[in-house]
């Protein structure tokens, strides 16, 4: 058989391109997708980097263990810009891919709300971390939440600050955006219930440069306890050497960004003493425990719920769809609400039918810079 | 009364901030009639300077001497970079631009520094004084007293050395400048250094007090670019007197009447001067000059 230059010059093509072709075929059906919307820019990009940190590692252990239905996980991550329409982008560029399974959203309760008609639309499960309680109480079956929501913050600030440390008068300082709104408002209906309606109710806009008439608003009132909502780690540091500079220096119970390690790092002594819910606590549990070593050994510093409730999304996803043995949204879905006292990183995850996994906080203290664990407080409802 | 006296000085120190700010802005409007948004990034990106020389374990102002020489380096390169080349176009080409810049501004110390926020010491090692009944913050007091020095430093130097008046001949005409032997591409050299060095000034002053990130820059810039509108685009008193002014205002807006509308306040005074008195506060002297 006599090979014309042109018949080798096609063979030879062929034989290179086929590799290719086989490699990319196999692909596409080689691993488990799961998006992943998470500011990579914008304010919150320091949180962002730790969002991943703790999905990374959760994927590593998950991967490591055999993967999700045989195959790899893969995780496809894209920047939501710290801003609303950038998350709207950001997802609406991960649901274009087909092969997507299921998403991790925002912890940032204003975002999930813009995102929310979006998830309806595409009918997969998206993990999220904001805490507003109306997320997953707004009829959508798509939002699975893997932090406490801020009725049960509101209720562990008041139950704590009332009852453990005997204190009736209080003034709330909280974020005007939708998280801030709805914990200061969680808080102020906790605190009536108690019989000690709060003194002061005073929002302020986040990025704030100067807090001095918030500080004064709070020493005029007389108030003799402090519960806070704060978005921002940095407009928590502005506020609490403000608020000890202009002597303010009554207990504070706050939201969990009062002990977060880079409001502890930033505001330094200002922040001495006071008490924060918290739904991560590295001594809480030995699931926690076991995280926090673990989050150590990789990334050299001590992790909080920004990368904890990824860890336990992406884990407890991962074992959902195991369970279901399939990726079909609906069995995913029902495989997610069907966990029940799973030890996670964050707390003892038990779904309810809203698609609420946590029901509880921990109080923590800050101990001269050292967050310790002081309690926790779980409810039935 | 102690509560008026209170939010007085507070108002005045961050009101300084937008001043220096605003500061940089005007200088550069006046030299080549564009704004440059990049100021704000300008000020960040100094406070990072800084906060790597103090980390590298250098004397605090070593660090702020080196941090002040980056910032006019990276004024050279500005003028290279992003004004020099579109000098012949109109001035819409020469803004883009400078949100262009700031934008990588702003990214690339994202890549370089991560996003994590720094804290950086303040100048003194006592954080305040308790005078009476209020309480002095002694990095705004150093704010307070630097923003005095530079508008006197200013007035000297525009009004009373030949440089000054070489930069003032050339923001008013640039072609009578030439004619007259003055080298226009060298004054707007000047220019650009010095505003670069005037926003890396405030940053520096204003990083210990609200922390080293990589937005402060913007939220800052907003504020000091309203307060140059309402003190008068293109002059260096109207500036001063603008920044103060907002920063007064928004303080007191947020004390008596609502503290979530804070930054609504200093809008406000922008919208009401738009409408009632474009030209700002000191607009008259603007157009004499012009």
């Amino acid at each position: 058989m006599k090979l014309t230059r042109r018949e080798f010059s096609a063979g030879l093509a062929a034989g290179l391109a086929a590799p290719a072709l086989m490699r990319s075929a196999w692909a596409q059906g080689a691993t488990i997708k799961i998006g992943m919307c998470v500011p990579v820019t914008g304010p919150a990009a320091e949180q962002g980097l730790w969002a991943q940190n703790g999905a990374k590692l959760a994927l590593a252990a998950v991967n490591k263990a055999g993967g999700v239905l045989g195959k790899q996980v893969e995780l496809v991550i894209e920047d939501d810009q710290t801003t609303n329409p950038g998350i709207v982008l950001a997802f609406s560029k991960l649901a274009a891919q087909s092969d997507i399974v299921a998403f991790l959203g925002s912890i940032r309760s204003t975002q999930v709300q813009a995102m929310a008609p979006d998830v309806i639309k595409v009918g997969k499960p998206v993990m999220i971390g904001g805490t507003n309680p109306d997320l997953t109480h707004s009829g959508n079956p798509w939002l699975f939440r893997f932090r406490p929501n801020d009725n049960y913050s509101g209720r562990v600030i008041a139950d704590f600050g009332v009852n453990t440390l005997g204190k009736k008068k209080w003034a709330i300082v909280h974020s005007t955006d939708a998280f801030g709104t709805a914990g200061g408002k969680a808080l102020s209906e906790a605190l009536t219930k108690l019989g000690a309606p709060p003194v002061l109710d005073q929002g302020y806009a986040n990025q704030s440069q100067d807090f001095t008439p918030v500080v004064l608003a709070v020493k005029q009132s007389g108030a003799d306890v402090l519960g806070t909502y704060f978005t921002f780690e940095n407009d928590l540091g502005i506020f609490a050497r403000q608020l000890r500079q202009l002597g303010v220096n009554i207990p504070w119970v706050g939201s969990p960004s009062v002990v977060a390690v880079s409001s502890t790092k930033l505001a330094g002594p200002a922040l001495f003493g006071t008490y924060g819910v918290a739904d991560f606590a590295e001594d809480s549990s030995d699931a926690a425990k076991a995280f926090g070593k673990a989050y150590r050994d990789a990334y050299k510093t001590a992790p909080d719920n920004q990368s904890a409730w990824p860890y336990d999304a992406i884990t407890i996803l991962s074992a959902a769809i195991n369970k279901a043995g399939s990726t079909d949204p609906n069995k995913i879905r029902d495989a997610i609400l069907a966990t029940q006292k799973y030890a996670g990183a964050e707390g003892e995850y038990n779904f309810d039918k809203n698609g609420d996994g946590l029901h509880g906080y921990n109080v923590v203290k800050n101990d001269k810079g050292k967050i310790v664990y002081d309690k926790h407080i779980d409810f039935n409802d | 009364m102690d509560l008026v006296l209170q939010l007085l000085f507070t108002g005045i120190g961050i009101g300084a901030v937008y001043a220096l700010v605003a500061l940089g802005f005007v200088l550069i409007f006046r030299a080549t009639n564009v704004v440059n948004f990049a100021q704000g990034e300008f000020s960040m990106v100094a406070a990072y300077l800084m906060v790597v020389c103090v980390e590298l374990g250098l004397p605090y102002w070593l660090s702020f001497v080196i941090a002040l020489a980056g910032m006019a380096l990276i004024g050279v390169i500005f003028n290279l970079g992003v004004y020099y080349p579109l000098r012949h176009r109109t001035y819409l080409p020469v803004i883009i631009a400078t949100i262009g810049a700031s934008i990588l501004l702003a990214n690339s110390v994202l890549a370089i520094y991560g996003p994590q926020p720094q804290v950086l010491q303040g100048w003194f090692d006592t954080p305040g004084i308790q005078l009476g009944p209020v309480y002095l913050d002694s990095q705004y007091l150093l704010i307070i007293g630097v923003t005095i020095l530079l508008v006197l430093f200013n007035f000297w130097f525009f009004e009373k050395t030949l440089l000054g008046k070489k930069l003032q001949a050339t923001s008013q005409d640039k072609e009578m400048a030439s004619l007259l032997g003055i080298s226009v591409s060298t004054m707007i050299m000047i220019t650009f250094i010095y505003s670069a060095v005037l926003g890396g000034l405030a940053g520096i002053l204003v990083a210990p007090v609200l922390f080293v990130s990589i937005q402060m820059g913007s939220t800052i810039a907003l504020k000091a670019f309203a307060a140059t509108i309402i003190g008068g685009f293109g002059d260096v008193a109207g500036a001063i007197v603008g920044g103060l002014a907002l920063g007064v205002i928004e303080t007191f807006g947020a004390a008596y009447i609502s503290v979530p509308y804070k930054d609504g306040f200093a809008f406000l005074v922008l919208i009401a001067f738009l409408v009632f008195r474009p030209q700002g506060i000191f607009g008259e002297r603007v157009a004499e000059k012009a």
